[in-house]
C-alpha cells in the first residue's frame, strides 16, 4: 500500500465568497468585508452549506470556511456517477443562494485545483497526471519551492511529475517530496499502512451537561493536549481529527477538520467553536436549542439541552516528523500566555481578544489591523510598502479608532479653512478638542494634503492634516475633511 | 509549571528599556509589582517595552486608542501583544486573569477603582509573579513615573513637523523606590526610539531646533540621581 496505489476519489466543494479576499477568508452577505474579519464568522457562516453537503454523504471534510471535500466514490454509485453527483450537489447549494464550484479527481490537492478551474469539472480517474501536467508550480503553495523551481526552469507539475522521485526528495527535501507527489497524482503523504491499533481519541464527559459552549472549548483545549501527548508517544501525528458533541437529548454531531499543517491543541479548540458556534446558529436537528440570532459567542444550550460529551478522535495520522505549526506567524505561544487569552475570550467574547498586525496605509488609525486571537489574518494592505504621503516617525502614541471632533480657529475666532490647492485662509491659533476648554496653539505645521481611494467611495478621503502643538504641551495630529476639523491621533 | 526564566534578569526583575533603569528601584519591573505612568502615552508603552524585546508577553487591557505604531517604534513587538480594548465591566476579572499568563499588563483602567479590588489584583501581580502597569492612578503602585515637563521640537510656526520630544521623567516610589528620581529622555526621539536625552545632545544631530529647546531651570540635573554606573 505504498505510493503505487491509486488515491481515494475526491469532491471537493468550494464557495468562492468566502475566499475571494485572496487569502484571507470572510462571510459573505455581511459586505463590510474590509479588515478584521473572523475566522468563526466565517466558519459558523459556512455551517448551512456543510449541512447540504452532509445529506449527499454524511463524511464531510471541512478543510477550512469556504472549502470542503467528500470522498466521492460511494455517492457518485448512489447518484448514478460523478458528473451527476458533482451536478446534483451544486445544485443543492446554490439553490440556498450560495455560489459554488465542484470538481472531482483523484486525491484532495488535484480535486481542489478541478473546483477552482471551473464548474462541476470531473477529472477521469487516472488522468489526474495529465490534467495537473499544465498547472505552474506556484498552485503548490509551498512558498520557498514555489520561487526555487522555476529559476531552475521546472515552471509546471507536469516538468516536476517527470523529475525521478528520489532525485526530487534528496534535492529538495521533505517539502520537495510532498510536491513531486502532488504533481504526479498522488496523495501528499502514504497513509499511515496500519490503522491505529489502540484508541487514540480523548473524551470528556460532562456532568451536569454543559449548557455554554466556552467550558467546552477550554476542555477541548486539555483533551487536544492529551490526544497529542498520546500520538506523540506512537510517534504519530495528525492531519485531521474529528470532532464528536453529544447533546443531553441523545443527537450526536461530528464534523471532521482538517488543516493544512499539523493540528496544534489551540486549533484544535479552535475547530471545536466553530464547531458548536456553527450548531447553534444552523437550523438543523441541532440548531432548535434555540441560539439568540446572531451573538453565537454568548449562546448556551438553555433548559434541559447541554453538551453532555466532547470527543476528539485523531482520524488521518502522519508520521511526526517533528514540525509544528503555530497558527498565526513566528513567535510559538506559550501555553500559559494561550490559557489566559482563551480565558478572556471565553468571559467576553471571541472578538475581543486581538493580537495586533501592523499594516499599511496614511492615516494612523490603519496601520494596524486588530485580528481575533485564534485566526490567522494578513493585512489587505502591507505595512513593508512604500506609503507616499504618510506622516513620518515619530508615530503618535494614542491613535483614536473613531476621531475627536475638534475646532481649530484663527487669532480673529473664524474657523480656519483649506481651499482646493492647499491654501489656508488664516494660521491656527485656538485648538479646541471634543468641545474641551480651548488651547493657544504655540507651534503647528501644516497642511499635508492627501486624497486616497476615491475610487473606492466608502473608504475614500480627502484630507489636509496639521500637526498642533498647544500651550499645555500636547501634540496633536489634526485633519480637515470635508470641512470637518477632527483629532485623529495624539502624540504624547 | 513557570516558562518564565527566559525574561528573567536577576530576582525577579523584568528587563525595561535603557533609558529607564535609572528611574526604577534595581533597574527593572519588579515581578508582582504595580507601576503608573500617568495617563496613557509613549511612556506607558516604553515601559513594557524592554520586557517585551527580550521575550516577555503583554496584555494591553483598556486601551483602545493604543497607537501600535508608536509602541513598535518604541521596542514592543506586536506579535508578543494582545488588545483587550474593551474590557467592559468585568475589567477586573479579565485583568485577573491575563497577570495569570503574561508577564506584564499594561491597563487604563475604565474607572477609578476601588481599594478592595486594587488590593485583590495587587494580589494577583504578586500571587503569579506578574507587572501590572497601570496608565492612570493606583494609589498602591510600588514605583510611579510621570512626564513631568516636555517640549517638542522640529515644528516651528507653519514649518517643520514633530520630530522629538524631550521630556523629564519623575519617578517616585515606596520602600527601595522611595527616593525621588528624574530622568530627561527622548519621549520619542527622531525614530520614534526612547532614549536618554543627555544635556550636550539637546541639540542633537538630526533634530533640527533643537538648540531652541533650552534647558529648563534644573536641566542641569540630565540624568539626575545616581546609578549612572549600572550600564549593563
Amino acid at each position: 500500500m505504498s505510493g503505487a496505489a491509486a488515491p481515494r476519489r475526491v469532491l471537493v466543494l468550494r464557495c468562492p465568497d468566502w475566499l475571494d479576499n485572496a487569502g484571507t477568508t470572510g462571510p459573505p452577505a455581511e459586505g463590510s468585508g474590509a479588515s478584521g474579519q473572523e475566522g468563526g464568522a466565517a466558519a459558523r457562516a459556512f455551517e448551512p452549506v456543510v449541512a447540504v453537503v452532509e445529506g449527499f454523504c454524511p463524511q464531510v471534510e471541512v478543510l477550512r470556511p469556504g472549502v470542503c471535500a467528500i470522498p466521492a466514490r460511494g455517492p457518485a454509485r448512489y447518484f448514478g456517477g460523478e458528473v451527476e453527483l458533482a451536478a446534483k450537489l451544486a445544485e443543492a447549494v446554490r439553490q440556498r443562494g450560495v455560489d459554488c464550484q465542484v470538481g472531482v479527481a483523484d486525491g484532495l490537492f488535484a480535486a481542489g485545483l478541478a473546483a477552482r478551474t471551473g464548474r462541476g469539472l470531473v477529472v477521469p480517474p487516472g488522468k489526474t497526471r495529465e490534467f495537473l501536467a499544465g498547472f505552474p508550480v506556484g498552485v503548490l503553495g509551498v512558498s520557498d519551492l514555489c520561487e526555487l523551481l522555476p529559476r531552475l526552469g521546472i515552471e509546471t507539475l507536469g516538468q516536476l511529475a517527470g523529475l525521478p522521485p528520489a532525485e526530487a526528495a534528496s534535492r529538495f527535501g521533505p517539502p520537495g517530496k510532498l510536491a513531486c507527489r502532488l504533481a504526479r497524482g498522488l496523495d501528499p503523504r502514504p497513509l499511515v499502512p496500519r490503522p491505529p491499533a489502540a484508541d487514540l481519541s480523548a473524551a470528556l464527559e460532562f456532568d451536569p451537561p454543559a449548557e455554554q459552549s466556552e467550558p467546552v472549548i477550554f476542555a477541548a483545549k486539555a483533551l487536544a493536549d492529551q490526544m497529542h501527548d498520546r500520538l506523540a508517544s506512537d510517534g504519530f501525528a495528525c492531519v485531521r481529527v474529528r470532532v464528536d458533541v453529544q447533546f443531553a437529548d441523545g443527537t450526536q454531531v461530528s464534523r471532521l477538520w482538517r488543516h493544512d499543517g499539523l493540528l496544534s491543541a489551540l486549533a484544535v479548540a479552535e475547530r471545536v467553536r466553530w464547531q458548536l458556534d456553527g450548531q447553534a446558529s444552523a437550523p438543523g436537528p441541532a440548531g432548535r436549542r434555540g441560539m439568540s440570532e446572531g451573538n453565537a459567542d454568548d449562546a448556551g444550550w438553555p433548559g434541559s439541552f447541554g453538551i453532555t460529551l466532547l470527543r476528539l478522535v485523531p482520524d488521518q495520522l502522519v508520521r511526526a516528523t517533528g514540525r509544528q505549526l503555530a497558527l498565526w506567524g513566528d513567535p510559538v505561544i506559550s501555553d500559559r500566555v494561550a490559557r489566559a487569552a482563551l480565558r478572556v475570550q471565553a468571559m467576553l467574547g471571541h472578538g475581543c481578544v486581538t493580537r495586533p498586525v501592523l499594516a499599511g496605509g496614511r492615516r494612523p488609525a490603519e496601520q494596524v489591523l486588530l485580528v481575533p486571537f485564534g485566526d490567522a489574518g494578513v493585512p489587505q494592505r502591507p505595512a513593508e510598502r512604500p506609503w507616499p504621503a504618510q506622516i513620518p516617525a515619530p508615530a503618535p502614541a494614542t491613535v483614536y479608532p473613531v476621531p475627536l471632533a475638534a475646532s481649530v480657529t484663527s487669532e480673529s475666532g473664524e474657523a480656519v479653512s483649506v481651499s482646493g490647492r492647499a491654501g489656508l485662509s488664516a494660521a491656527p491659533a485656538w485648538l479646541s478638542v471634543a468641545d474641551g476648554p480651548t488651547h493657544l496653539i504655540t507651534q503647528w505645521a501644516g497642511p499635508w494634503p492627501v486624497t486616497q481611494r476615491w475610487w473606492d467611495p466608502p473608504h475614500a478621503c480627502r484630507q489636509a492634516r496639521f500637526q498642533l502643538v498647544a500651550d499645555d504641551g500636547t501634540a496633536w495630529l489634526v485633519a480637515l475633511q470635508d470641512g470637518r476639523w477632527q483629532i485623529e491621533a495624539r502624540y504624547d | 509549571m513557570r516558562h518564565r526564566d527566559d525574561v528573567l534578569t536577576g530576582e525577579g526583575l523584568l528587563p525595561v528599556l535603557p533609558a529607564l533603569r535609572d528611574l526604577l528601584p534595581g533597574g527593572g519591573l519588579q515581578r508582582g509589582s504595580v507601576v503608573t505612568s500617568g495617563d496613557f502615552g509613549l511612556l506607558s508603552l516604553a515601559l513594557v517595552a524592554g520586557a517585551v524585546a527580550e521575550g516577555a508577553w503583554c496584555a494591553v487591557v483598556g486601551v483602545s486608542a493604543i497607537g501600535m505604531r508608536a509602541a513598535a517604534e518604541a521596542g514592543v513587538d506586536p506579535d508578543r501583544v494582545l488588545l483587550i480594548g474593551e474590557p467592559g465591566t468585568r475589567w477586573p476579572q479579565v485583568v485577573a486573569s491575563l497577570l495569570d499568563g503574561f508577564d506584564v499588563v499594561l491597563l487604563g483602567p475604565p474607572s477609578a477603582p476601588p481599594s478592595q479590588l486594587r488590593r485583590k489584583l495587587e494580589a494577583a501581580a504578586r500571587r503569579y509573579g506578574s507587572v501590572l502597569v497601570v496608565a492612570g492612578d493606583w494609589p498602591g503602585a510600588q514605583s510611579r513615573l510621570l512626564v513631568a515637563d516636555a517640549k517638542w521640537t522640529g515644528i516651528g510656526a507653519g514649518h517643520g513637523r514633530l520630530r522629538a520630544r524631550r521630556a523629564r521623567v519623575l519617578a517616585s516610589g515606596r520602600g527601595a523606590g522611595e527616593r525621588l528620581r528624574s530622568a530627561w529622555l527622548w519621549l520619542p526621539g527622531p525614530d520614534g526610539s526612547v532614549t536618554v536625552a543627555t544635556g550636550v545632545a539637546v541639540s542633537e544631530p538630526g533634530v533640527p531646533g533643537g538648540g531652541s529647546v533650552g534647558t529648563t531651570a534644573d536641566g542641569s540635573g540630565l540624568v539626575a540621581t545616581g546609578r549612572l554606573a549600572s550600564s549593563g
